[in-house]
């Protein structure tokens, strides 16, 4: 039920639980991105089955920022990868830590293309590709004051005419708010609650957050749905 | 030797290589190479095992299918990352509304393995203070026990307490037994003589050599496995179907 599921209103709330959950329940970060990413891999395969792939090629375009959302699209891309997509990874800015470094290495270690610039000629991305995956920015992204080379790319996206499922948070969208002039995605994924910007959302909206211990959510009076059988994600 | 099933056109016009069974040394090479070459984290992989552990269980034995009153599992946990795996199954089985108990008489020392039990302890999954003797109290209580105890690593010539006392009651007891990659107190390389006797077995990355003579149910857990890894060690998977993470063998 779309109207009972809690919406995590204040910007703060996003990250005191992910604290919550790193600090007290002492669940790692390695262990939480690779259990966020393969939700998201689940959602893309409900919502874009293979079989409805219109291209030859079962392309996706993944494109990742720097840090942990970035982390999460090179995870899903490599459950894509094994779930039989062909992904293709752009990931402009690396981080530094050698967490966020293992998982670009394990994705290239399974053979996925990495992609050394994108093309601002929009068709071929339009031709190359059935959809593109937006990990770039999460909900602790400053929405007003995004650095390069996300802003261009965001550009990029907004004239693509191929679908957009963005991981978390449309990147570029306030978390809070109704997005103005923004990407506009078929698709989001979000991770362990909805974010207050969602609620505007039009599209095909995915909650992947089972393995969120009880406590937190009565704390944080999340009311989350009933997950079907063994599924790391619900359909809202 | 187990047959694999194929259901692709593409794999029945190829010529279907046997599944391979690792022995101890093959299975250790693999792990390594995952942490230093492919860079897998520990954590990570015991996540994803611990994951698909809990999916094989409710595979093999569904909510539905359970004769008590309450969906109990007893989960015994030995001190390193076979142990581990078992917790992160037993986290996922209380996810899937299943209840586990979990027995983990001997904890490890690194925060890896710890912070496995803090995430049990805080989704209020009971610990057991000490295994009871009296076998029908398990027969009585439990659906299941899971024997996340010892893992191909474990010298089973030389197994120190409290394993062979639990072993001995697991010999005992009525109820069915899923082991974790080996079943505790087997060689890795060899069929059991008068070891426990497990009605399934979830075997992580590949199959173990002892597993060859296994006559249960036994799963596949080792989607993630790199093809690179795949390729040089001729494991000859089997095709998972849809986006399943363990295949029944």
């Amino acid at each position: 039920n779309l109207f009972s599921v809690s919406w995590v209103t204040v910007k703060g709330e996003a990250a005191a639980i992910e604290t919550e959950l790193l600090r007290d329940y002492r669940f790692g970060q390695q262990q939480l991105i690779e259990i966020w990413g393969q939700a998201c891999a689940h959602a893309i395969t409900k919502a874009y089955p293979l079989s409805s792939l219109s291209k030859k090629q079962p392309t996706v375009l993944v494109i990742c920022g720097p840090d942990q959302n970035g982390s999460i699209g090179l995870v899903c891309a490599r459950h894509l990868r094994i779930y039989e997509y062909e992904p293709t990874i752009y990931h402009p800015k690396r981080s530094s830590q050698s967490l966020h470094q293992d998982f670009t290495v394990q994705c290239e270690k399974m053979d996925i293309p990495f992609l050394s610039y994108l093309p601002t000629e929009v068709q071929l991305i339009n031709d190359a590709y059935n959809l593109v995956i937006d990990a770039m920015l999460g909900p602790d992204a400053d929405c007003a004051n995004i650095k390069e080379p996300y802003p261009g790319i965001l550009v990029t996206l907004k004239q693509v005419k191929i679908p957009i499922a963005s991981v978390d948070v449309p990147s570029g969208w306030d978390v809070e708010e109704p997005s103005q002039d923004g990407i506009n995605p078929e698709v989001l994924i979000s991770l362990t609650a909805p974010k207050k910007c969602a609620m505007s959302f039009s599209g095909k909206h995915f909650l992947a957050g089972r393995f969120l211990p009880y406590d937190i959510q009565k704390k944080y009076e999340l009311n989350l749905p009933d997950y079907p059988g063994t599924d790391c994600l619900i359909e809202l």
